[in-house]
Formats: structure tokens, sequence, C-alpha cells
């Protein structure tokens, strides 16, 4: 029982650093940052 | 027999009522997600047309023109140019205000141009009457070459006709209504012979700004031809957008002209009367600060029952999972880390929902231009905009919500200045910290016998939060060499009664978005800091209960009291226990020692954490999580010599400390995905951490 | 010389020829044309922003941007 529960967790813990690791790291292929900065539509 | 899924486009200027029209076409039979990349909102809906088709509807953010000047509106463009995306419409909508309809057109021959099958939606026709306006349509329909549906979002009077005209797609008119090409012929020529194969349109509006799409990039189309874009400069690219815009308002007047009329006599006029005091340089001013002191009234007062009923409900829900699942880790992972996680997730949300309805209703009934125009100069000083007024009301809920709301503020400058100072407004989750440390340390007594000293302390903490972000902005104004054309156009919109179904599902949109978005980040951040609390390395944990019980062995204790020990001597040797004494010679000069430490590093799942944390250290845990019983035990708490931990000046450095620190993960990651850089968070993180080391360790030498 | 910045409430006025790149391309899609007829509606305190009817659109713009849109006053 003991073992099965310690498994849950470390599949869980292992998840949620997954999760976190790529909301942080990750970065989408397509960004597009060319609007909304600075001169857009104002040239 | 399968189903045919049309797909439309809905587009229009702000304030045509264009998200009512989508709310009645679709019911509550819409997603909202993201673009990819970007956080601006992407809202889908799906509405049945006939049996065997249906629409997916969806609806583009408001914008004026196919030229854009924010995130939102260059998503438009990007969508209606890329032909070979997921979400390119067979139909386009574009939804117009009847009574702004010459400048509501100007988009509308900007998507005919594009040579989509576009339908026009003249919206608001219940307010035709009470301003003496008579509309032709056979007449414009023939002028602008489409098909026109009146409608009224609010007796929802002709949306049958939207759909019938949806299922009739086929006969809808996919040619432009003039043509751009002929402000300048010459350079519309030389365009057409280097890219024979391309709509001008497109080209004009690629050449015109910066939006990456699809195949067709400034990039390719420089090097496989010999046309050279430096043939125009932008100031002379501008002037033919100016032309182009005359041109555009020519068509549209010649249009009016054979099929609008107004007759003013018959007019009634709101706006003047209500803006006469609204934006009145006394008056408005004192019902903006009356409006202001009703949204704190509802997140603090208002939303306390719902609260304490999600505490008490997630309370419950924990013992009764502990009690019925077998006992092991992972039942404390879900008691202690998941469970006790969703609810300092779901406890927010009273909040949330209170401070989006206002927001709602107040943008709805056109109330909030107003406060930006109102605002706009006294931001300004600050290297703010009128616009970050909405941001820094909303950062007294959560930090979160308010950052995106930052996304309609055009001047980069501005809006990166607006999102860098939103975490030092007092967000809801500093409230418990507050609330328990102001009680330990703050004497309950009244100061010229009026004023309650823990109340004024309160008060005095948000107050130095909007200080601290509104002083942070003016040096960031100094500090950031950022150059930026500040184009502040703001429209002032009709005044309007809020509808109901409205405000409802933006706000239930809304609150979903808050508690998936944010509510994942908190949670993971939940398990991985449980995680850290109950696993330790080496002998000291694995054998606490052993080495506790042989401590304890002459001292009469209950099984409980032996519990609480236990835990307690774990957690201080655990992974985070080691963290927390690793940190103790650095927070040490601020007056705390390590098990502070441990929940300074622990609030950074969410700043309210800090309570938990700390009944588990001072091991309350099994004898009840009243906040009386942590106030007793941190009043008791004393350093090894005897010296009270907890005193007035460790707990004001605490106080200072949390009223600055950036501790909130969460906040952190949307910095990073609205400013598309590690830079500014990093700055966030570090800078306003700094701050609040160096004011709390003046605040504890100076007390102590 | 007048310009926006130099109406006052309640005042209209027809737009002349500007200086294009210093107005933003928004103000300019939403009416503000030479030739078009403008109204100071409003103005916060220090006369800053001004909130204005041009070409039957009611926008809010800042003085920067307002002094340099000149405009022939009509009674």
């Amino acid at each position: 029982m003991i073992n099965t529960q310690e498994i849950l967790v470390y599949i869980t813990v292992l998840l949620a650093v997954a999760f976190l690791v790529k909301k942080y790291f990750y970065k989408p292929k397509k960004t597009s940052k060319s609007c909304g900065k600075d001169n857009c539509g104002c040239h | 027999m399968s189903v045919e899924m049309l797909k439309v486009a809905l587009i229009g200027n702000p304030n045509t009522g264009k998200t009512s029209v989508f709310n009645h076409l679709t019911g509550l039979n819409q997603q909202v997600g993201n673009y990819p990349g970007i956080t601006v909102e992407k809202k889908i809906g799906y509405c049945k047309l006939t049996r065997h088709r249906k629409a997916k509807i969806i609806d583009l953010p408001g914008t004026y023109s196919l030229n854009a000047s924010s995130l939102d509106e260059s998503v438009v463009i990007e969508l209606l140019m890329n032909k070979n995306g997921d979400d390119f419409p067979d139909v386009a909508i574009v939804v117009s205000d009847v009574e702004n309809l010459k400048r509501n057109l100007l988009l509308f021959t900007q998507i005919k141009e594009l040579e989509i099958p576009t339908i026009l939606v003249i919206n608001m026709s219940d307010r035709m009457k009470r301003k003496g306006i008579s509309i032709d349509i056979p007449v414009l329909e023939k002028e602008l070459n489409t098909k026109i549906a009146l409608v009224s979002s609010r007796t929802k009077n002709g949306i049958d006709s939207i759909k019938t005209l949806l299922q009739d797609y086929k006969n809808i008119s996919s040619e432009a209504c003039l043509d751009t090409s002929l402000i300048d012929v010459t350079y519309f020529d030389r365009l057409k012979k280097a890219f024979p194969n391309q709509s001008l349109y497109k080209l004009w509006l690629v050449i015109t700004q910066d939006v990456n799409f699809g195949k067709i990039d400034k990039k390719p189309m420089k090097d496989e031809t010999s046309f050279s874009f430096a043939t125009k400069s932008n100031s002379e690219l501008k002037r033919l957008q100016q032309k182009e815009t005359i041109a555009r308002y020519k068509f549209i007047n010649d249009t009016l002209k054979k099929g609008y009329v107004v007759d003013k006599s018959k007019a009634t006029d709101l706006r003047s009367v209500l803006d006469k005091v609204l934006t009145h340089k006394v008056f408005g001013y004192v019902i903006f600060f009356g409006v202001l002191l009703l949204i704190f009234q509802a997140i603090f007062d208002w939303s306390s029952v719902p609260m304490d009923f999600i505490d008490s409900s997630f309370a419950s829900l924990g013992d009764w999972v502990r009690h019925t699942l077998p006992g092991g880790v992972f039942t404390d992972l879900l008691v202690d880390g998941i469970i006790a996680g969703l609810g300092g997730i779901v406890i927010f949300i009273p909040q949330i929902a209170f401070l989006f309805l206002f927001i709602s209703v107040l943008e709805e009934s056109g109330y909030m231009s107003r406060v930006v125009f109102l605002m706009d100069r006294i931001m300004r000083r600050f290297g703010l905009s009128g616009k970050s007024v909405v941001p820094l009301i909303s950062g007294t809920a959560c930090a979160i919500p308010a950052i995106m709301a930052t996304r309609n503020i055009e001047s980069w400058k501005e809006r990166l200045i607006t999102i860098l100072v939103t975490p030092f407004t007092t967000c809801s989750a500093r409230l418990p910290v507050y609330a328990i440390l102001i009680a330990l340390v703050i004497p309950d007594q009244r100061i010229l016998g009026v004023f309650n000293a823990q109340g004024l302390t309160l008060m005095f903490l948000y107050l130095l939060g909007f200080a601290a972000a509104i002083i942070s902005a003016y040096i960031l104004n100094k500090v950031l060499k950022i150059k930026s054309k500040s184009y502040f156009v703001v429209e002032m919109p009709n005044y309007k009664l809020p509808m109901f179904k409205n405000v409802f599902i933006n706000v239930f949109e809304k609150t979903k978005a808050f508690l998936i978005d944010a509510g994942k980040i908190i949670l993971a951040i939940s398990i991985v800091l449980w995680f850290l609390a109950s696993y330790g390395p080496g002998k000291e944990f694995s054998d606490a209960e052993n080495i506790v019980k042989s401590e304890v062995v002459n001292q009469e204790l209950s099984t409980l009291e032996l519990d609480d020990k236990i835990a307690s001597y774990k957690l201080e040797h655990s992974y985070i226990g080691i963290v927390g004494k690793t940190i103790e010679p650095v927070i040490k000069p601020l007056g705390y020692d390590w098990k502070i430490g441990i929940a300074l590093v622990t609030s950074f799942a969410a700043r309210e954490v800090f309570v938990g944390t700390l009944a588990t250290i001072y091991s309350v845990g099994s004898a009840g999580e009243e906040e009386g019983t942590i106030k007793q035990k941190m009043a008791a708490e004393v350093y090894p010599n005897g010296e009270k931990i907890f005193t007035l000046a460790s707990g004001i450095s605490l106080l200072l400390f949390y009223a600055f620190a950036m501790q909130c993960m969460a906040t952190l990651a949307i910095v990073k995905k609205e400013t598309n850089s590690w830079k500014w968070p990093m700055i966030q993180l570090f800078g306003m951490t700094a701050i609040a080391y160096v004011v709390a360790l003046i605040s504890f030498q100076f007390l102590k | 010389m007048h310009t926006i910045a130099t109406l006052k409430k309640g005042e209209k006025g027809i737009i002349q020829e500007f200086d294009i790149d210093l107005i933003p391309l928004k103000l300019i899609e939403m009416g503000c044309l030479p030739g078009n007829l403008v109204e100071l509606v409003q103005y916060a305190p220090f006369h800053d922003p001004l909130y204005i009817n041009i070409n039957d659109s009611y926008v809010a713009i800042r003085k920067e941007t307002a002094i340099h849109i000149s405009i022939k006053k009509v009674s």
C-alpha cells in the first residue's frame, strides 16, 4: 500500500515539475512581437 | 449525414455591441483561449444554422481599422490575411453601430477589399428613433455591394436575419467596394509588376505594417525581386495611408448621403447631460472616488462571506479525504498539497468575480473611458497612461488579471511601466498575511479615541502599495530609455445601460480563465513545495520519529502533541527546512529566523501560504488551524536566549517586506508572457525584492 | 494661429492641413482629416486631455497631439 502511494507521489510531483518547466521555459515557436510594441501602423 | 462547418469571423469597432451579437448567436456555447504565443483572448462560439450546417464564429478583438496600433488589433489582420490558416473565415461579419456608421464603415470597406464575402450588421437599431436616424437598407446594400442585417442586440431583434444571411453565404459578394490602388497608380503598378500573383491591397497592408504572416513575408519579397521598399519612406507611406483614408471617407459619405438620414431636431442627448457631471473637473473626481470606494467595499467586505464558506468547505473536504482514504504519503499529498492548493486558488474567486463585475459594468456603460480621460494627465506625470487606472485597481484583487488588462495601452513604454509596477498594489493574497501580523504586533487600541490602530496600519499598507507603484513608475519613466511615440486616442462611447447577459458571460469567462491559467501554476507550485517540505535528505529526516521520541521520553505528552513535535522536527530537516536554514544569515538582519525563512520561500506559490506554512512549522497542524491558535503560538515563539521572535520591530519589518517583495511566481509567468522576455520579470523579482529587503532592514534596525 | 488645443469648450473649427508625421494614424482614421468639423466637448484639468467631436466621432486626445492640428474657427 505504502509503495503504491509513494509511486503516485513521485508521479504527481514529476508532472507538476514538468508543467512548471514547460510554463516558464518553453518558448512558443511563433512569436509575433512586431506589433503592440512601438511604431505599429504609425509610419 | 455530416454537418458542414461554416467559418465566420466577427469583426467590428470597439463599442459597437459586437460581443452582444456574438453572445446572442452562440449563447454559452463558447470557448475562450489564447492565440498562440500571445495572451490575446481568442473567443470561439458555435451556432446552429440548419440541421446540416453549423457556424463556427470567431469573435475577433475590436479594431478601428486594418492598420494595427495594438497587439489585440494585429491579431485581426494576421487572421484575415493568412488564407491557409485554420481560422481563415468563409464569411466575415462586420458589426457596426447605427449612430457611428460613418466611422464603422471605414473598417467595412477595408475588409471588403480583402475579397472575403462580407455581411454588414447594423446594430443598436433600437436607438434609431431616439436619435432621429432613418436608413434605406436596399440602397445601402446596393452601394456597398453587400447584405445588411439591421439588428438590436438589446431587444434581440434581427439576430435571426444574420443566421438567414449566413445560410445563404454563397450569394454574398466578395468584391471590393473601392480600389485602393487608385491613390497612387504608378506605385501600385510597380507593385503589381513585382508580385503579379498577389492581391494589391494585401501587399499594401504588408508594406504598411510589420505583420508577419504566412509566406508573404517582407524579407523573401526583398530577396526574390529587385523591387525595393525603400522607394517610399515611412513618411511617404503614411501620406498615402492618409490619402487612402480620405478616399474611403469620400466613398462612405457619398454612400450615406443616399441612404442614411439623421434628423438632429428629433435627437435626444443623454451624452452631454451625463458628461457634464461625470467629466466635471470636481464632481467627476468625486464620483470616481466614490466608485473606487464601492469596488473596495465589494472586494473586501461583501466577498468575505463566500470566502469564509470556501475556506471551511475545503478544510472539511480535506478532513473527509484524510479519514476516508487509506493513510499514506499520497493521501498527505492529496490533502496538504492538492486540496489545500486548490482551496488557495478557489478562495480568490469571490473577489475576482466582484472585480470583473464592476469593471465589466463600468466598461459596458461607457464610464471607463471617462475615467481614462479624467486620470490621464495625472497618471502621465508618473510615466503611466489614463488607461493604467484599470490595471492598478484590478491589482488590489490580483496582479494577474491586472497585468492582462494592460493590453489596450498603445504606448509600449507606458504599458511596460504599468506591468512593472502593478505588483506593488496590495493584492488580496497579502491580506491574510497582513491580518495575522497586524493582530500579532500592533496593539488593539484607539488612536485619538477614534481610529483603531490595527485598521490604520492596514490602510497605511494599502496606501503604501499605491505609493510604491506610483513612485517606482516615476523612477522607471526617468530611467527607461525607450523611445515610444505615445499616441493616445481614446474613443468616448455613448452611454449605455449594461446588458446583464454580456456582463454575466464576461465575469464568468474571465473568472474561469483566471481559475485555470493561474490556478494550474499555483497548484503545481503547491505540489512541489509540499514535496520539498515532506521529504528530506539523510537520517535526521527519515529517523525523525525515533529521534523526537527519545528526546521527549521523560515528558508527559499526548499523542497529538507528540505528532506535532515530529511534524515540526521533520520540517526542520526537510529540503525546504534546509533552504530556510541556509538563508537564515541573510534574513537575520531583518529580524527573521529560519522558520520565517521557510514561510518566505513557500510564499512564492502564493503569498497567503505564509500563514499555512507557519501553522505547520509551529506545529499546530493537527491541533486546528484556527487563527487564534496560530497567533498564540507565534506570540509565544522565542529565540534560544528567550527573546521574542515576533516583536513590533520584526513584525513591522515583515509587513513591509510583504508589501514590497515580488513573491508570486504566477505573476512572473504572466509578465514573461506579456513582455515576451525574461528580462522584465527578472527585473521585477530582483528589483522589488531588493527594495523590500532594504526597507525591512532599515525598519527593523531602527525599531529594535 | 488656432489649433484644437486653443479651442474653448463648445467652440468649433474646420481642420486645416497638418504635418501628418505628428498625428497618429488612428486619429486620422477616426476622421481627423482636413476640411472636417471638430468641436471641443470637454477638457480635463490643465486643458489636457481634450475631449472632442471630430467628424461625428467622440474621442479624447492629448494636448501634445492637439497642438499640431490647426483649425479655422467657425461660429
